[in-house]
């Protein structure tokens, strides 16, 4: 039964993703409202604290107000940083890190509902016959190029600017400027029909700037995503921050070296994030900081156990040459869908011939 | 590195001038209630500079003491009372995780009369859910609000919120329910078989424009009020809080649609010069 509904590991990751689209944003629905804040301060999920229908909580909404109005307001009241004001911020990661350590980098590719929708966007983009681009030396530039753009991000906008802002350096507009810019904000909230997010505010100059960057990047990720996968996803600071738990979490990707590593590169045209240290490296190295634990690389290396999807001593996937040519048969790496041949009947040709 | 510690360290000597920021759901705004409405009130007095304590002031209502309840925690934290001087009542939250909201309560009694104010403190004090805390029953009449904003939320102009009216802890079907505005609004609502009436706020809002730090989020204040008389004792009880204005009214959506149409626009080469090349391709086969 499981396996007809859900043929590939794929199908099944499709199906996750949507189920969690709809607890991360229409969660209260579901759940109630109270529970629903509940959830949202107990789990952290790339589910906007600015709709008011979700059942989760980003991370990065917390870090950015603890930072603001705990430590940065503490220490200009205070003038010293003391364990009381960094306790809170400690506890945000360490509930944070729990979680993550129990799914890894897998909540990237199984949950984030902006990732879904990426994803989403990917496969209709393929289906209207668009061309997948990638970022990769032949095409859109390699894609190390932009790693470091997220950790940017995360440094400047999730940590520097909060405390900048409560320390009273910046102004209270730069509280939490990730958020302001955040595309998911916009889109988990047009989800609910809500479109006081995608308006940019006009009672502030700075908010203005931030409002116009976040629909700018909304739109942009959203024809973007037609012909480039998981856009978004190579330079949001939540990519950042779990990987700093990645090496720490039961759940992670692992290859061992086979003979046509580096050759095929299979795995890293099937990849939607283009990592190509999939293909040419093994161990801690082919387990990139922007892996997003899909899979789709074991599901498209055509090596018996090369590849494998592991939560601690349990393989939870592992790529089979089998599996790859069912696999490859049904949809090509890149995500296309595998033209559909017509052919005659051997008997039916014969007897019209006749 | 040595320009940003010279600029943390510029940040900490400068010492600027702190206001808090308003996460929580909903809370009432600091003023005086005189002027727009007769119905009792609970108001925040002072400047807010802790999260864990508040002074509230009793406006058209006299009592000796403010009692506070906490959605979850140890007996003697459920029920706090905190005595009323001239300038109000402190309140604290009793310990942590004991829930964000509090429900605050002050009852005057007469032989003729039993006024109740009530209005709610959010700490900012993760917990417990005010499910259970608004479900007891705690005076003869009281106005229940159904859910209460979630973080980040408060009411605003032109919602619909809903509203539970109890009498001795059974809702109250067709009891009117008056709704004043520190904009002057006043209208009515009854609620309904279930006892619930569905509020819709008024779009009355004049922002005061006070962008003074840029901290202050608009808000003003209302008031829901309800009477009953049984035995020749009359019962009134309001519930005040505040509520904001519509976000439209300083956001433009034809600026956010514009920008989105120009992130679409900087997209479009992804997508044309990938065509130009199948075409291409489809040309020298």
């Amino acid at each position: 039964m499981l396996e007809r509904l859900f043929p590939t590991l794929s199908r099944f990751r499709l199906a996750v993703q949507l189920l969690m689209l709809v607890v991360t944003v229409y969660g209260s629905v579901f759940v109630g409202s109270y529970m629903a804040d509940k959830i949202s301060n107990a789990l952290p999920a790339l589910s906007c604290a600015y709709d008011q229908m979700n059942g989760g909580y980003c991370v990065l909404i917390p870090t950015q107000h603890i930072l603001h109005h705990r430590i940065g307001e503490a220490m200009v009241r205070a003038q010293q940083l003391t364990l009381t004001m960094v306790l809170p911020l400690l506890m945000s990661f360490a509930v944070f890190f729990a979680f993550f350590f129990v799914l890894g980098k897998a909540f990237c590719g199984w949950i984030c509902p902006l990732g879904t929708l990426q994803e989403v966007l990917g496969r209709v983009g393929r289906r209207f016959g668009f061309g997948l681009r990638r970022l990769s030396a032949d095409d859109l530039g390699r894609t190390e190029r932009v790693r470091p753009v997220k950790w940017l991000i995360l440094l400047g906008l999730v940590f520097l600017l909060p405390l900048l802002t409560g320390l009273g350096v910046t102004p209270h507009a730069l509280g939490n400027p990730y958020c302001d810019v955040c595309p998911a904000r916009i889109a988990t909230t047009l989800l609910t029909g809500n479109t006081e997010q995608f308006a940019v505010p006009i009672d502030d100059n700075v908010k203005f700037v931030l409002g116009a960057t976040a629909n700018f990047l909304f739109g942009f990720i959203v024809l973007a995503a037609l012909a480039v996968r998981q856009p978004f996803c190579r330079i949001c600071p939540l990519l950042a921050f779990n990987s700093l738990a990645q090496r720490l979490s039961p759940m992670r990707l692992v290859k061992t070296r086979h003979d046509n590593c580096g050759k095929c590169s299979i795995c890293t045209d099937a990849c939607p994030m283009d990592i190509p240290e999939i293909s040419r490296e093994e161990g801690r190295k082919a387990y990139s900081e922007d892996c997003t634990l899909c899979g789709r690389c074991a599901e498209y290396c055509p090596q018996d156990g090369t590849i494998q999807l592991k939560w601690g001593p349990f393989s939870l996937f592992s790529s089979s040459r089998a599996y790859y040519k069912a696999r490859v048969a049904g949809e090509l790496p890149d995500g296309s869908v595998k033209p559909l041949k017509f052919v005659r009947a051997a008997g039916k040709a014969a007897g019209t011939d006749a | 590195m040595r320009r940003l510690s010279l600029v943390l360290l510029a940040g900490l000597l400068a010492a600027p001038a702190l206001a808090q920021h308003d996460h929580g759901g909903a809370r009432p705004a600091v003023g005086e209630g005189r002027g727009w409405t007769g119905a009792p009130l609970l108001l925040p007095a002072g400047a807010r500079g802790q999260r864990e304590a508040a002074q509230v002031k009793a406006v058209g209502i006299q009592a000796d003491s403010l009692a506070v309840y906490a959605p979850d925690g140890p007996p003697e934290a459920l029920r706090r009372d905190f005595p009323v001087g001239p300038e109000g009542a402190r309140i604290a939250s009793g310990s942590p995780k004991l829930g964000n909201y509090h429900w605050l309560v002050m009852r005057e009694e007469t032989p003729e009369l039993v006024k109740v104010a009530s209005s709610v403190w959010y700490f900012g004090n993760p917990g417990p859910s005010p499910r259970k805390l608004l479900a007891e029953s705690r005076h003869e009449l009281e106005i229940i609000p159904e859910p209460l904003p979630r973080e980040h939320g408060s009411y605003r102009e032109s919602e619909k919120w809903h509203f539970l009216v109890r009498l001795r802890g059974a809702p109250l079907a067709g009891q009117a329910l008056n709704l004043e505005t520190e904009f002057g609004t006043r209208t009515s609502f009854v609620t309904d078989q279930s006892g619930v009436a569905t509020i819709l706020f008024p779009r009355d809002f004049r922002p005061p424009r006070d962008k003074a730090g840029g901290h202050a989020r608009q808000s003003a204040k209302f008031v829901l009020s309800t009477e009953k008389i049984e035995n020749e004792r009359r019962y009134l009880t309001a519930f005040n809080l505040t509520y904001g204005p519509d976000p439209e009214r300083e956001r433009s959506l034809a600026w956010g649609a514009g920008f989105c149409l120009a992130g679409m626009l900087a997209a479009t080469p992804l997508l044309r010069r990938r065509l130009a090349a199948k075409a291409k391709e489809s040309t020298d086969a």
